[in-house]
């Protein structure tokens, strides 16, 4: 319910009862606004939805509202949603630019100024959750349906054990085609010495060589980059580390440049003889 | 030959085989691994032969050779 002035013996409507009921809780009457918009003194008390795909902008004005009120706003739609001071101040101490699915409340410290107060917003930088985990068994892994809803992909696959001396390697989209370059370096640590990758395959070499069997003691990780963008290759990065293998201890960093432009949804891991075992966690980072 | 499908959205993890594609994939990726480290084997081989070769035109052990090339 916007914010109204009762007098003395007014009667209360049931349907104004549960207006002040929901208001109370949080919620409150809704305007839906599908472009920039300037509050008004109406909106006192009541909740604010934006709703477009392109940026907006919700304007505060002096002299409208009193201090101690309120107002909601949830931004729905995919464009954000700047609040802006018109003639009266906002002050915030997080971001005044709501992205979609976030919400905050402006709250008025006098006529002419307000606080406002993000309640939800996106994940800041750095932020990995895990979106799928569990163990290796037979001779692949595919990790399906991934959602687009990261920034990046992190790839963590720990204590392979293989039950034949091969390479373990990785592919986009079950794309097998000739579309992956990789480039770094690989160093064999027990008797140093470094050797240049860079070749275009058909896959990510995740190991370039191959490892021993019957050693758990082996690591690989492949983060993705911006791996949902539909207009342009992927870049990834991939760090291995064995203990033990045919060249002894070894360790690789590497990247991989993924030419096709489609998100990636898929990621497989696979190896070309036997089977495998370890543990995988795919996280999505922010 | 199995695989686990893992659904990043649902969560569903199961065990499946593998398709035909997949298995020639992983037929045609053990070949081209097989050459790729045979080819490797054989470039290490020719560089340490090659090394040797430039030794001992030189009159350098293997010792003083590593100094020269560290």
């Amino acid at each position: 319910m916007a914010k109204q002035t009762f007098t003395v013996g007014q009667v209360l409507t049931a349907d104004q009862m549960t207006s002040l009921q929901q208001t109370a809780m949080g919620g409150g009457s809704a305007t839906a606004k599908t472009a920039s918009y300037t509050l008004v003194a109406a909106d006192a008390g009541t909740t604010v939805i934006m709703n477009s795909a392109s940026s907006t902008t919700i304007t505060v004005n002096t002299s409208l509202f009193a201090a101690g009120d309120t107002v909601f706003i949830v931004n729905q739609g995919a464009g954000v949603c700047t609040i802006t001071a018109g003639t009266a101040t906002v002050s915030t101490a997080g971001s005044l630019a709501m992205s979609q699915n976030e919400t905050g409340e402006l709250y008025f410290l006098s006529t002419s100024a307000a606080i406002f107060s993000e309640y939800t917003q996106s994940a800041g930088t750095g932020g990995m959750t895990d979106i799928a985990s569990g163990s290796l068994s037979g001779s692949a892994l595919s990790l399906t349906s991934i959602s687009g809803s990261y920034k990046d992909l992190f790839l963590v696959i720990r204590d392979i054990n293989l039950t034949n001396a091969v390479g373990v390697s990785a592919t986009f989209n079950n794309d097998t085609g000739s579309n992956y370059l990789n480039a770094g370096i690989a160093t064999q640590v027990s008797s140093p010495t470094r050797t240049a990758i860079g070749s275009q395959g058909t896959n990510i070499d995740l190991s370039q060589t191959s490892f021993a069997t019957g050693d758990n003691n082996n690591s690989l990780q492949l983060r993705v980059f911006d791996y949902a963008n539909a207009t342009s290759g992927k870049l990834g990065r991939y760090q291995a580390g064995f203990t033990s293998n045919a060249n002894g201890k070894y360790a690789i960093d590497a990247g991989v440049y993924y030419y096709p432009t489609t998100a990636i949804t898929r990621i497989d891991v696979s190896i070309s003889a036997g089977t495998f075992t370890g543990t995988y966690v795919l996280y999505g980072v922010n | 030959m199995k695989k686990i499908e893992h659904n990043v959205e649902t969560g569903e993890v199961k065990e499946v085989e593998l398709t035909a594609e997949e298995v020639a994939q992983r037929a045609k990726d053990a070949i081209a691994y097989a050459k790729a480290k045979a080819d490797e084997e054989q470039a290490a081989a020719e560089k340490a032969e090659a090394k040797a070769a430039i030794a001992e035109r030189l009159g350098l052990t293997d010792a003083e050779l590593a100094i020269l090339l560290a």
